[in-house]
């Protein structure tokens, strides 16, 4: 039985090589994307694409012969369903029927997709634009789901398939109307062919050179070596490295298979946090960040602005005033904790970490920035004053480890005796409770819990859960070797999109902070016990000459686990193992910066005059700071000062004193000897205060604050307000792209037709007033509809005449006399040419109804086919 | 260098001769246009169609037209019925013997005339067919060691029946070139069916009564003037093209030949002229190309016979039509 044909041959390799192939490679680019998105690991996109590709020329072959779709899909269900019989069958062992099962399924969908398609392409005409929607819908989806949104994602995202979109809308139509006997047919194919080709050849380029870096990172990732992202942006670290090149925590945190680290140092800080001997330093763990949620999809940690009872206080230092303090009161009140706390002061000085960010011991209130001292100029950019709430509970030396140290083993021990007194939360409030005792559901989390539970089964209180957990990390398996294992490289798991945190705590058992955090949140979490995860810097006393000081470099970023004791508040504990590998190497104890004496005299406002070479500058103040006690006004006084003596400060350092322009917003204080004795009353103003000081007002340090760093400093907070939902934004550009490229297709033929009209209408001369008419009016009734095909100039325009009554064939007549006579034209003749245009159009108008000229000057295929019609010839 | 051309003149006579057909023949105005452009062009014409369609008449009313009643120095016209069983010698003439001077003479036959009425020329056998080749090609006609000039108006009308039908000969593909435009004749349509039924008195009697109304040295007047029509040289481009489409479309088995664009050009002009233009446009092109190369191209199938002339012929017409105004 012979089966009849519905494209020939030359139709047939015509769609598989113009259709089937770019289709083809833009599927394996999809799905490329779609596993790089997903972070699905073993990366199958070859494969998958092949499956894809298989159904797609499948199909093409098959429905180029009279087949009926129904029958033939009911067939090759019936085929698929044979095959998965056959597989269940042969494939033994629970866990490969369920690998086979879940690969056959992902080959069947392909597969099906890939043939439906091809059935789209051989027999559907508008198949080509539903499934360039589609496509653009499967990459919206991709792109929001993405946490990372840069512009290179949404590029490399949207343009081929938006490219891709018209190509294939283009080509399809071309195929279709492709005579059957198409001469040249392999010119016809080779040439579009070549276009393809150089098309993909410079997506591809341009694709690859943007993501150079992550290629050779991933690359890297696969052979368990350490990538260098850092180099670039986009990698995995700790931290995050600014635009200017300081670095700050980062507000998210990856699950990646390899952790990288610096050895920069970031900042110092003096820490007035002693033992009750007043003597033993006490380190604290600086705090950033609290990370409150997980995103399973991404296994990241993330910030969620809307975490009940923020007691998270983040000041930008760079934007307050020298010596002039913010408070959030808010914090003490937010942190629920009364018992076993006292307040704290830190100065921080930075040296890598950005002028931006605030880091301190956590559930600080206080941010006062303060000078540097001129000899540390070079080496502190900017420093701040921090005070916190602290619990005398905290302690960097015992949250997780004692080390041996019998006092301090003693201490913990007091303190865990103080813990056990909480033995549940029911004083917490359920909205609190529920919050940080969050957990997603389902199987990776239900084995995570079975774990928190088996470990603490012998432990009664929260302290003690907690205790059980630590003992569990740093238990030992039965050859005496430690089970878990410190690693910056900890690798990833072999099935595509599992969970992480199990491959850690099951399998693996290697990872670095976050790994221990995460998998320590979720067990206290599925035991009840409301905690969160602290980012920011582990604090290490290296320091004999110099108690109190702290010295933190890029590799001390770490993550740790906060849990929340009622009465007592939050609690750090850490559970990361220590790194056997790697020994901590004795950093070098530098000198620290001088304690800062206090100023006597501190004033805001904004300068009025400046004179570099008598080194005097007025300044409008609105605040002052006297001998600690602060004044404000509304009344706005202009003052004098010295400035002869004075340091000039940004927050990127020194600069010299000729920066200071006009209208800055500037902080002058003085630490002259000529001040100390003035006292104010406690019943002066600020304008009596400024009375008493002597004319100019010597001044020692100037820091300009500047305007740029403070709308750059807000408008970085909205954005990471606007993260969460940051995929609304995602949809909004795409629907925009897709609106615009709609639009400029559908408003194309009108475009050009308003171009046609303005050359028709003011043209001059004779000949090309004759010319761009008979070109518009030709345009014109091709678009509405009316083609010139068989049919002569003259006929044709007797046509036209006799459906509008125009006036179109005496024009005629006259535009081929002008077109190909040697002849002058007569009077007559010019006048029926300068009054053709004007009234026929206003015919076709009346004519014609507005709602047929709309929909029909929307077609853009009339307009290529006015373009395209003698091309083929 | 153009010549000026009296259009003036040159139309009123086309109108004369017009007018004068459609005395007789109704409702066939493109036929009639078609035929003066085959004279006025110097060339030939074929008209094709069943039997009954007034092929004859039109060739009568024509020659009549033009050809001498009286001595009214009116061109010469032959009529030639072919059969199957005609000669050469029936066409060309034959040597006699003559008693009184007692040599051969060559007797003419009907082929030296002005306008020949070749009727049926597909009843009659390759051999007497052939024997028109060369006056239509040459003007001449060679009998033996002889060559006989023919006069300067040779104007052949050959009429032939579809070639499906029994007992026909199809003409070759050389003698299908030498005429230059070939008509399928048709019938005419109701409304003018129904006018000839009821007046088909008048229409015999004005048959009967056709008069001369131009004089050879008109018709070759008009042949002069026909030779002066400007073509434009993006016209003369169109021609190329079309001709070099029908030899590279896959389609046309045979394509154009350059005597055919030759042809087709003069054709052009004379359409032209006939049509009251001493240049020649679009809608000429447009009018006559099948007419002129319809019936020298062989196609593939019949499929191919219906569009792929037109095809070409369009989009020749597309870019004309887009082409800027030349200085």
């Amino acid at each position: 039985m012979a089966i009849g044909r519905v494209h020939n041959w030359k139709k047939l390799i015509a769609q598989i090589l113009l259709l089937g192939v770019p289709t083809a490679v833009l599927a394996y680019y999809v799905i490329w994307n779609a596993n790089n998105f997903f972070n699905i690991l073993e990366n199958d996109w070859l494969k998958q694409g092949t499956y894809f590709a298989a159904g797609l020329v499948t199909a093409l072959v098959f429905y180029s012969y009279r087949f009926r779709f129904i029958t033939t899909t009911v067939f090759l269900l019936l085929v698929y369903y044979a095959w998965y019989k056959i597989l269940a069958n042969i494939t033994v062992g629970e866990f490969d029927a369920f690998f086979v099962s879940v690969k056959f399924m992902i080959f069947a969908i392909l597969f099906s997709v890939g043939w439906l398609t091809g059935y789209g392409f051989s027999r559907s005409r508008y198949y080509t634009v539903f499934w360039s929607a589609l496509l653009l819908c499967v990459e919206i989806i991709i792109v929001s789901k993405t946490t990372d949104i840069k512009a290179a994602t949404l590029i490399s995202a949207f343009a081929p398939v938006l490219a891709y979109g018209f190509y294939i809308i283009f080509t399809a139509e071309l195929i279709r109307n492709m005579s059957d006997d198409e001469q040249r047919f392999g010119w016809f194919i080779t040439k579009r062919m070549l276009g393809f080709g150089i098309v993909v050849a410079v997506l591809l380029l341009a694709v690859l050179s943007m993501f150079q870096n992550d290629f050779k990172a991933v690359e890297k990732e696969w052979a368990n070596q350490q990538p260098d992202y850092n180099k670039d942006k986009g990698g995995e670290s700790m931290t995050k490295k600014n635009k200017d090149g300081s670095v700050s925590n980062k507000d998210q945190t990856r699950l990646t298979s390899s952790l990288n680290k610096g050895k920069r140092l970031v900042f110092v800080s003096k820490l007035d946090n002693y033992f009750s001997d007043g003597q033993t330093p006490n380190p604290l763990y600086f705090t950033a960040y609290y990370y409150t949620k997980f995103d399973t999809l991404t296994q990241a940690f993330e910030i969620d602005s809307l975490m009940p009872d923020n007691d998270l206080f983040r000041p930008n230092p760079s934007k307050i005033p020298l010596y002039f303090a913010k408070t959030d009161s808010s914090v003490i009140k937010n942190t629920h904790a009364s018992l076993e706390r006292k307040v704290v002061t830190a100065e921080v000085y930075k040296v890598l970490l950005s002028p931006d960010e605030y880091i301190a011991p956590s559930t600080a209130f206080f941010c006062q920035p303060i000078p540097v001292a001129n000899e540390y100029k070079d080496q502190y950019k900017s420093a701040y004053r921090a005070k916190m709430w602290v619990s005398d509970l905290n302690s960097a030396y015992f949250i997780y480890n004692p080390a041996g140290n019998k006092t301090l083993e003693q201490f913990q021990e007091s303190r865990f005796d103080e813990l056990r007194s909480i033995t549940n939360f029911s004083s917490v409030q359920k909205r609190f409770l529920d919050y940080y005792t969050f957990m997603p559901s389902n199987d990776d989390y239900d084995s995570l819990r079975q774990l928190a539970l088996k470990i603490t089964a012998n432990a009664k209180t929260p302290v003690d859960k907690m205790i059980a957990i630590r003992d569990y990390f740093l238990s030992k398996d039965e050859f005496g070797q430690p089970l878990f294992k410190y690693s910056d490289n900890p690798g990833i798991p072999g099935l595509p999109s599992a969970s992480k945190l199990n491959y850690f705590l099951f399998d693996n058992r290697k990872g670095y902070c976050a790994y221990f955090a995460g998998a320590t949140l979720f067990m206290l979490r599925a035991l009840g016990i409301p905690s969160r995860v602290a980012a920011g810097f582990l604090t290490i006393d290296r320091s004999t000459k110099n108690p109190g000081w702290y010295w933190f470099y890029e590799d001390q970023a770490h993550a740790w686990v906060q849990v929340f004791f009622p009465g007592y508040g939050w609690i750090d504990f850490d559970t990361t193992v220590p790194d056997v590998n790697t020994q901590q190497a004795p950093q070098p104890d530098e000198t620290p910066p001088l304690n800062m004496q206090d100023a006597y005299f501190v004033a805001d406002g904004t300068v009025t005059s400046i004179d570099t070479v008598t080194k005097r500058m007025k300044v409008d103040v609105s605040k002052v700071l006297f001998h600690d006690k602060d004044y404000e006004t509304t009344k706005i006084e202009n003052l004098e000062m010295d400035v002869s003596i004075a340091t000039v400060s940004k927050d990127t350092g020194s600069v010299p004193l000729s920066v200071i322009k006009k209208g800055m917003h500037v902080t002058a204080a003085s630490f002259a000897e000529a001040l100390k004795d003035i006292k104010a009353n406690d019943d002066d103003s600020m304008l009596s205060v400024l009375k008493k000081l002597p004319a100019p007002v010597p001044v020692d340090q100037v820091k300009i604050i500047d305007p740029d760093a403070e709308a750059k400093q807000k408008k970085a907070q909205e954005e990471a307000a606007k993260q969460p939902i940051d995929w609304i934004k995602v949809l909004l550009v795409a629907l925009i792209v897709v609106a615009s490229t709609a639009l400029i297709v559908f408003l194309t033929p009108w475009l050009i037709w308003q171009y046609y009209n303005a050359k028709a209408r003011n043209s001059r001369d004779i000949k090309s007033k004759a010319f761009s008419s008979h070109r518009a009016v030709m345009y014109y009734l091709n678009q509405i509809g009316y083609v010139r095909t068989n049919t002569g100039p003259a006929d044709y325009a007797r046509n036209i005449d006799a459906l509008f009554r125009t006036n179109f064939g005496s024009f005629s007549m006259v535009y081929q006399k002008l077109k190909y006579s040697s002849q002058q034209l007569t009077d007559h003749e010019k006048v029926v040419v300068l009054e053709f245009y004007k009234p026929f159009i206003k015919l076709m108008r009346r004519n014609v109804s507005y709602k047929i000229r709309f929909s029909k000057f929307l077609n853009i295929y009339t307009t290529l086919n006015w373009f395209t019609q003698n091309k083929n010839a | 260098m153009e010549q000026q051309i009296q259009l003036e003149e040159a139309l009123k006579n086309i109108q004369k001769l017009v007018d004068n057909i459609e005395k007789v023949i109704r409702g066939k105005r493109t036929q009639i246009q078609f035929i003066l452009t085959a004279l006025l062009a110097k060339g030939h014409i074929l008209m094709e169609d069943n039997p009954g369609t007034g092929k004859t008449v039109m060739a009568k009313t024509l020659a009549q037209s033009i050809s001498a009643r009286e001595d009214h120095h009116g061109v010469n016209f032959k009529r030639i019925q072919f059969t199957p069983d005609l000669l050469p010698m029936d066409l060309i003439g034959s040597h006699i013997f003559d008693d009184v001077k007692k040599e051969f003479i060559f007797k003419k036959g009907p082929l030296f005339c002005n306008v020949l009425l070749a009727d049926e020329i597909n009843r009659a056998s390759p051999k007497v067919q052939s024997a028109l080749l060369e006056c239509m090609a040459e003007n001449q006609i060679t009998m033996g060691d002889i060559t006989y000039q023919l006069e300067n108006l040779f104007f052949a009308i050959a009429t032939q029946n579809p070639i499906e039908m029994e007992g026909t000969y199809p003409l070759p593909a050389a003698q299908l070139d030498r005429f230059f435009i070939k008509i399928i004749f048709g019938y005419v349509d109701e409304e003018t069916e129904l006018d000839i039924y009821k007046d088909y008195l008048g229409i015999q009697n004005n048959l009967q009564h056709i008069e001369q109304v131009l004089s050879m040295e008109e018709i070759l007047f008009l042949q002069r003037e026909t030779e002066k029509v400007f073509v434009h040289e993006e016209i003369i481009k169109a021609v190329r093209n079309i001709v070099w489409a029908t030899r590279k479309t896959p389609d046309i088995i045979l394509g154009a030949s350059t005597r055919s664009g030759i042809t087709f050009l003069k054709c052009l002009k004379a359409f032209a002229l006939v049509n009251g233009r001493s240049f020649v446009t679009e809608d000429d092109l447009k009018q006559i190309t099948s007419a002129v190369l319809d019936h020298r191209l062989i196609y593939r199938n019949k499929e191919a016979k219906q569009k792929a002339l037109a095809a070409i012929l369009d989009s020749e017409l597309g870019r004309l039509s887009k082409m800027k105004i030349g200085e």
